[in-house]
């Protein structure tokens, strides 16, 4: 277990320190999100109460493009001397090396998120409750989870086919679309906008999400990939 | 004589899908609510269930290919997905058509509606992996996981536009049914499933004959760099 951890806790690390010297794929993701703001925010502004029901939306395109942007990157280092193999053929974990590579994007995500989403409201003039804005938030960092326990393990896939870029955008936008789907309604009814019981049962459905393809992903991780 | 029985074969379907286009649009009734649009039926619903069928033969076939990475098994895969997004096509195309005429919209955003079209994006999103994204044996392990995740996803999206509600005909082979119409859609149902078959085996072999050739191919230029 300890192992498990270290191998872990390695790559994580790695990733992060190397991240934040750089800062090239956070400076990537957060300048493209600054962009898509301001599409949406010219393509959507209108009166208040109209921008209050087109704010899910835009968010949760801005989660997917960025999002696209950042799991698309996720073995850029290792792309390099074919460290990949290296690192597969090493008796590493497999699972270990997944879920640092998961953490490490759901991080990079989350942060240009924290950017993102008050600017996408600031942008629409929307002013939210504490509790509005807990919900969104929520909701947020839930779909965001099922968007990289998707899309961290078919990066690694995609890293073996041509085309790579265009694919996993393609191969992963219809795979989370149950967590868009969520993610927007939640956040609707959360915020007034969408008729509905309650944002819960929007939050249960995205965390089942979550659980079932992030085993899933673990589960099958060392079958995909191979020596 | 195998080939002969092959072509008397071929000349049987052509002539069997000739008489479930007249069955569609000459002998069977016109439903007296819906109208003539209602024909669409015939080959909208089989095309429907050919469509899971061949995203099922995918699903096995990819579930075998990740468990022994068996060359049978992922031509499988890639034929069910190439013939079951044909079929999945024909059903996307049609149910509009029908829908603009009875519900007054093209598109509802609807359980089986939605499911439907994210099967098809998805399997659509198979094809261009295994069409341009070359045929290492990485790519068809993309393939068969992506098969693989697709799967459960039918579910989640159901259970999601479930929340929102309803209204896709559903049932309605049952006894209450005309029994032209009947007939005529068990014909069309049964005349479908033998042209998938058909055009399941064949492009099975296209692909199991693809593979032998690429492997001829590169033996050959090894023996030719020797």
């Amino acid at each position: 277990m300890s192992a498990w951890l270290s191998v872990f806790w390695a790559i994580l690390a790695k990733d992060l320190r190397v991240e934040l010297r750089s800062k090239q794929t956070l400076a990537m993701m957060t300048l493209f999100g600054f962009v898509l703001t301001a599409i949406l925010a010219y393509g959507l502004v209108s009166d208040p109460a109209t921008n209050r029901v087109v704010y899910p939306g835009a968010l949760w395109i801005a989660l997917l493009f960025t999002g696209a942007l950042g799991i698309g990157r996720t073995f850029a280092q290792e792309a390099a001397f074919d460290a990949f193999s290296a690192l597969v053929l090493s008796p590493a974990p497999r699972e270990a090396i997944l879920l640092a590579k998961i953490l490490g994007n759901l991080l990079l995500i989350l942060m240009v998120m924290a950017l993102v989403a008050p600017l996408i409201a600031v942008m629409l003039h929307l002013n939210f409750t504490g509790e509005e804005a807990g919900l969104v938030a929520l909701h947020l960092l839930l779909s965001a989870l099922g968007f990289v326990v998707v899309g961290t393990p078919l990066a690694v896939m995609a890293t073996s086919a041509r085309f790579a870029e265009v694919l996993l955008p393609l191969v992963v936008f219809p795979l989370v679309s149950p967590v868009l789907i969520s993610g927007v309604k939640g956040v609707g009814v959360a915020l007034g906008t969408t008729t509905g019981d309650d944002p819960w049962s929007w939050i249960q459905l995205t965390l089942a999400f979550d659980v079932v393809y992030g085993a899933g992903g673990l589960l099958l991780f060392s079958k995909m990939v191979s020596e | 004589m195998k080939n002969k029985l092959y072509l008397a074969g071929l000349a049987l379907l052509s002539v069997a899908l000739f008489l479930a286009h007249w069955l569609v649009f000459v002998y069977v009734p016109t439903e007296p609510i819906m109208g003539v649009v209602q024909r669409i039926f015939y080959f909208h619903v089989p095309a429907a269930w050919l469509c899971y069928l061949g995203f099922i033969i995918t699903f096995i076939g990819s579930v075998g290919y990740i468990w022994n990475r068996s060359p049978r098994a992922d031509a499988l895969a890639l034929a069910g997905a190439d013939i079951g997004l044909v079929f999945g096509w024909i059903v996307m195309l049609t149910g509009p058509l029908w829908a603009r005429a009875t519900w007054g919209v093209w598109w509802k955003w609807e359980p089986r509606l939605t499911s439907m079209a994210l099967l098809v994006l998805i399997f659509a999103a198979y094809w261009v992996l295994r069409r341009y994204g070359g045929g290492t044996e990485g790519v068809r392990r993309f393939g068969a996981v992506l098969a693989i995740f697709g799967a459960p996803n039918i579910a989640f999206v159901h259970v999601a536009v479930k929340k929102w509600r309803g209204d896709h005909p559903g049932g309605v082979v049952g006894g209450g049914l005309d029994p032209d119409m009947r007939l005529a859609f068990f014909i069309c149902l049964a005349v479908l499933q033998v042209l998938f078959i058909y055009l399941f085996i064949e492009r099975y072999r296209v692909i199991r004959d693809e593979e032998a050739i690429g492997a001829l191919r590169r033996r050959l230029s090894r023996l030719k760099g020797r």
